[in-house]
């Protein structure tokens, strides 16, 4: 029977399906699909096989149950009565923190040795080489182990600062020990403070209860609205330029906004710094920063580093030499050249490697174990799953909080990235 | 004589060449490490003179413009430009590269700006012009270069020609008294060519102090009241341009003016 | 050597179906070694000696398996574990039987799908703390920095003595006992905490062992023994088995020295006989030949031989038999029946 359809009728031949660019690309992701769902059928199959085979089951209560653990660093309320669930909360905290202390640095110590890479002085052109080899090229987890042990070895036991003629004593006008257990710093206190909020919620995130320090918050608030007038003061600068073409000296009236309301605060409530002070094994008062912490950021942020070094470095290059030239022919200076033409042309190139060293770096944090840092890999990931025996649960569920985690990071730096490209396209 | 004839008569009204001394170079050895690239020059140019300076590549002629606006640091010698001494002064550095504009062979425009914001990038953060004043220079010699409609645009969907009249503009927006071109035509397509030079001979007319690298000889015979001629970083022969194409006396530019001419 | 908890999942999550369910025995059989999770290094229960072959108290039941299986008490590869991953190994059929102070607890014979086949050694948590501290009790011990082993009933025994006692303290997690040894004596930890065996094992490394002292307090019991997986129970009877002759050795005077001549022809004692296969087939019943007690204990000697060989009061970690004596001469240690 023929059909009223003009079109011509091809014959269709099975070798199209691998030899004719239409039909190719569609059969190529079949394939992969069937392949790829095949694989992680076999594996889901073979794992439920094998925990029945072990007579174990697949579940997630023991998170609920007591951890009977004790964790060292806790940025929140914990002890060995709190849920392994708790635990993990601390321990992600934890990550969380030596990876956001990590980027900070690592980005700065980046922009710094990249920068002086290129300088047209020799030695601290080589002094920058020397530090982006070096630790480029030598595993993470020897310089996290060296740094902790330089640290541990060459610093002395809190011990030593006791008795008549103590062995060490204590820096800055008494008010930071330096010991092999990590550093003694003063703490901020409030004579008059506002006190804490609990925050609880129910269900099944009961385990998240936290508090929240009043006097933080409100510290907080004021720094906002400061910096909100500081916008303000600049906007108007920036309008004042564009109408009479001189900029208005801001710097002072926005070191004013920015320090006078705090400062009226902090006197408000009563700050004072509480000294770290010597008693019994150890120094009780002030802020730890213990040297798991302090090994692990140093390592992290000086290897990150060394590839943000390379990341600038590069940046900076891919902008032609002519860029600079022009800039300087039409009497700009080397500082407002950087600005202006060189950096917001090289960010479009820096911008996306940054993302991945920054991914990087959260994900090598895991290696805290190593010295005994306690993050979510060693508390959900480590004690937890020994003491419980739930390795697959425990593995998958830190799996999937290092996957979020680097999710949330490339999200948030690529909607930075595409407000950077955005001005110049 | 040369692949580009000039068509249009050119209004010479106010190429006047005034007794003003615009740049005064004496004596000038510049090394590139142990490479003597400028050798004792010693180069006048008054107020309102249009040189073209032309020899083989290699011959140092970038290096001996790009001295003049300091992107080149030279090691003996004065260089002295509206009276003002190039030193390492930054104060001097800046004075002397407000005054001396300059356009290159690859144009350099900011790819990340705008035609308009490349305009006025300079006379705001270097003259601190109010932005809608820029903005009205600006727009000023866009039209005069004959693209304002591309103002919004960015450089990167401009044609050759287009980026180095915008080029042209972007210095011109700084108001200078000297001009510097690096054969400013050198990387264009021939059409584009035309464009870019008619550009140049404009500005002329107007009495800009101009100093041009270029290989253009129609433009040399038609514009220029100098041309140079270096080589191995020596000005070997200087002259008025009819009297240098037509009556070269050293050897190096004949041979020059034979290969670059095609007879 | 570390194995990684991640390679144990990934086991689990199995790229390999099923092993762990075939027959250990077999397997041993077929592979002709015996693969023994032990310590990455404690002197005296585990340690590779100058030539590298590895000796102690825990290494010796391992070797003693080998020869009763395999007739061959060097057919043994011994795995350094952690005691992070030292489960996880054994689950995921990585060794065949884990000796490796590990405490028979309930959670780990019933939840973590261990069988406990037995006690080699009775033992309890300790402190051991630098003399200069003056520290005499565990109670004074407030406020102090403690080393601990991360994976261990010894951070939930710690945690658990600390808040019974309302005292704080500052737990500094580690991995091994080699790291927990460099932290505590540069002073970064006050007091470190294990099973006092260990302790004891620990101290007799240091240069100066006596600036050190193990405080009087024993906050719990470590029954430390040999572990294989759960559901294989012929080859959880073989290695039970082993280890009391072993035991059942010492009490009835068989030693390395006369196993031979004993076993050569029956004896007047009919349990030695039963023992030592010259009367009755209790070999048969595990699934082994008749000769297999005599060659478990040729391999290295009875129960009390291996204690005094390897932590003996004569050796330089120097612990008296105390619980671990035979129940005949007061301990705790105990062979049920060969019969
Ligand atoms: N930055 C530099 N370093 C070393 N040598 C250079 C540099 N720039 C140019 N030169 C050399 O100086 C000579 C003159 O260069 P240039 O002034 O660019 O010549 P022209 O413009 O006449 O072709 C050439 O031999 C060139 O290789
Ligand atoms: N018996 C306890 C503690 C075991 C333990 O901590 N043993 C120490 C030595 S006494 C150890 O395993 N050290 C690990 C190593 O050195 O690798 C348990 O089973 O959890
Ligand atoms: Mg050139």
């Amino acid at each position: 029977m023929t059909t009223l359809t003009d079109t011509p009728k091809q014959g269709f031949r099975l070798s199209q399906l691998i030899y004719d660019t239409r039909y190719r690309s569609i059969t190529i992701q079949v394939i992969a699909t069937v392949l790829i769902v095949a694989a992680l059928w076999w594996l889901a199959r073979n794992t439920v096989a094998n925990l029945t085979a072990l007579g174990k089951d697949f579940t997630l209560e023991f998170l609920g149950n007591r951890s009977g653990y004790d964790i060292n660093q806790r940025l929140i309320a914990y002890d060995s009565n709190a849920t392994h669930g708790r635990a993990a909360l601390v321990g992600i905290l934890n990550t969380l923190l030596v990876a956001g202390l990590g980027c900070v640095l690592a980005t700065i110590l980046g922009v710094i040795f990249g920068v002086l890479r290129l300088s047209k002085n020799w030695i601290v052109s080589r002094l920058a080489a020397v530090y982006v080899e070096g630790f480029r090229n030598v595993p993470l987890l020897l310089w996290i182990i060296a740094i902790f042990a330089v640290m541990t070895e060459s610093t002395p036991s809190p011990r030593d600062f006791r008795g008549e003629n103590p062995v060490a004593s204590m820096a800055l006008a008494d008010n930071v020990a330096i010991t092999n257990r990590g550093a003694y710093i003063p703490e901020p206190l409030f004579a008059n403070g506002l006190g804490d909020v609990e925050i609880k919620p129910g269900g099944v995130f009961a385990d998240l209860y936290f508090n929240v320090s009043i006097d933080l918050i409100v510290i907080l608030l004021t720094l906002v609205v400061s910096l909100l007038v500081v916008k303000l003061v600049n906007t108007r600068a920036a309008d004042i330029q564009n109408a009479t073409g001189v900029r208005p000296t801001t710097w002072w009236v926005n070191l004013l906004i920015i320090v006078a309301p705090i400062a009226a605060l902090l006197w408000g409530l009563g700050f004072y710094l509480g000294k770290p002070e010597l008693s019994g094994f150890n120094f009780s008062g002030g802020t730890h920063l213990r040297n798991s912490l302090l090994a692990l950021w140093l390592a992290l942020s000086l290897y990150t580093g060394a590839f943000i070094a390379e990341i600038v470095r590069g940046g900076i290059n891919a902008v032609s030499k002519g860029q600079t030239e022009a800039a300087f022919a039409l009497g700009l200076r080397p500082n407002r050249t950087m600005r202006l033409v060189i950096l917001p042309q090289a960010l479009r190139v820096i911008i996306p490697p940054l993302i991945s060293q920054f991914l990087n770096l959260t994900k090598n944090s895991s290696l805290a174990i190593a010295i005994g840092y306690m993050d979510v890999r060693s508390t959900l990931g480590g004690i937890t799953v020994n003491q419980t025996g739930r390795e697959l649960e425990g593995i998958l569920l830190v799996g999937l909080f290092y996957l979020l985690l680097s999710l949330a990071i490339s999200t948030g730096m690529n909607w930075f990235n595409d407000r950077v490209k955005l001005k110049e396209r | 004589m040369s692949e580009l004839a000039i068509e249009r008569q050119i209004d010479r009204s106010h190429m006047t060449i005034s007794d003003e001394v615009a740049i005064q170079i004496n004596n000038m050895n510049k090394w590139y490490g142990q490479f003597h690239v400028l050798r004792d020059i010693n180069l006048t140019v008054q107020r309102g003179e249009r040189i073209v300076i032309c020899g083989p590549s290699g011959s140092g002629k970038s290096t001996l413009i790009r001295c003049i606006n300091r992107l080149e640091e030279h090691q003996s010698g004065d260089i002295i430009v509206d009276g003002t001494e190039l030193t390492s002064d930054l104060k001097n550095i800046d004075k002397i590269r407000s005054e001396v504009g300059m356009c290159f062979q690859h144009f350099n425009l900011f790819p990340h700006l705008t035609i308009l914001e490349n305009c006025t990038l300079a006379p705001i953060w270097v003259r601190k012009v109010p932005r809608k004043e820029a903005e009205d220079i600006a727009m000023h010699y866009l039209e005069k270069v004959k693209i304002p409609d591309q103002a919004h645009k960015y450089p990167g969907m401009l044609s050759g020609g287009q980026q180095q009249r915008v080029a042209i503009a972007r210095s011109l927006c700084m108001k200078p008294r000297i001009m510097l071109f690096d054969e400013p035509t050198s990387a264009l397509d021939p059409e584009m060519i035309k464009e870019v030079l008619d550009t140049m001979i404009e500005l002329a007319e107007e009495g800009m102090t101009m100093l041009c690298v270029t290989h253009e000889m129609g433009f040399a015979q038609a514009v220029a009241n100098r041309v140079i001629f270096m080589d191995q970083g020596q000005i070997i022969e200087q002259n008025e341009p009819h009297a240098f194409f037509n009556d070269p006396q050293s050897d190096r530019t004949k041979l020059f003016l034979s290969q670059i001419l095609g007879h | 050597m570390k194995k990684s908890i991640m390679l144990g999942a990934l086991a689990v999550a199995g790229l390999t179906a099923a092993s762990a369910s075939a027959s250990t025995l077999d397997d041993v059989k077929a592979r002709g070694k015996l693969n023994c999770g032990v310590l990455s290094g404690l002197t005296g229960f585990s340690q590779p000696d100058a030539n590298g072959v590895w000796e102690g108290f825990d290494v010796a039941v391992c070797r003693a398996v080998a020869a009763a299986v395999l007739g061959d008490s060097t057919a043994v590869e011994f795995v350094p574990l952690t005691t992070q991953v030292r489960f996880t190994a054994l689950a995921s059929g990585e060794i065949d039987i884990l000796a490796r102070n590990t405490t028979w607890t309930f959670s780990r014979d019933t939840d973590l799908k261990l069988d406990f086949i037995g006690v080699n050694y009775y033992d309890g948590q300790g402190f051991m703390v630098p003399k200069s501290l003056g520290v005499t009790s565990a109670k004074d011990l407030d406020g102090a920095t403690v080393c601990i082993q991360t994976g261990t009933t010894t951070e939930l025994n710690l945690a658990d003595f600390f808040r019974a006692n309302n005292i704080s303290y500052e737990p500094i997690p580690i991995e091994t006992n080699a790291e927990a040894q460099q932290q505590y004596l540069a002073g970064a930890c006050d007091v470190y905490t294990t099973d006092a065996s260990g302790l004891a094992a620990t101290r007799a490394t240091f240069e100066a062992p006596g600036d050190h002292v193990i405080l009087p307090e024993i906050i719990s019991k470590e029954p430390l023994g040999p572990v294989v997986r759960h559901g294989d129970n012929e080859w959880g009877d073989i290695a039970m088995w082993t280890l009391n002759a072993l035991i059942a050795a010492e009490e009835l005077g068989v030693t390395s020295a006369n196993v031979e001549e004993l076993s050569a022809a029956a004896t007047t004692n009919p349990e030695i006989n039963r023992l030592l296969g010259t009367e009755g087939d209790l070999g048969a019943m595990i699934g082994l030949d008749a000769q297999w007690a005599v060659r478990a204990i040729a391999a290295g000697g009875n129960y009390g031989e291996l204690f005094e060989k390897n932590i003996g009061v004569n050796t330089p970690i120097g612990l008296a038999r105390g619980l671990n004596a035979q129940w005949t001469e007061g301990g705790l240690i105990y062979a049920p029946p060969f019969r």
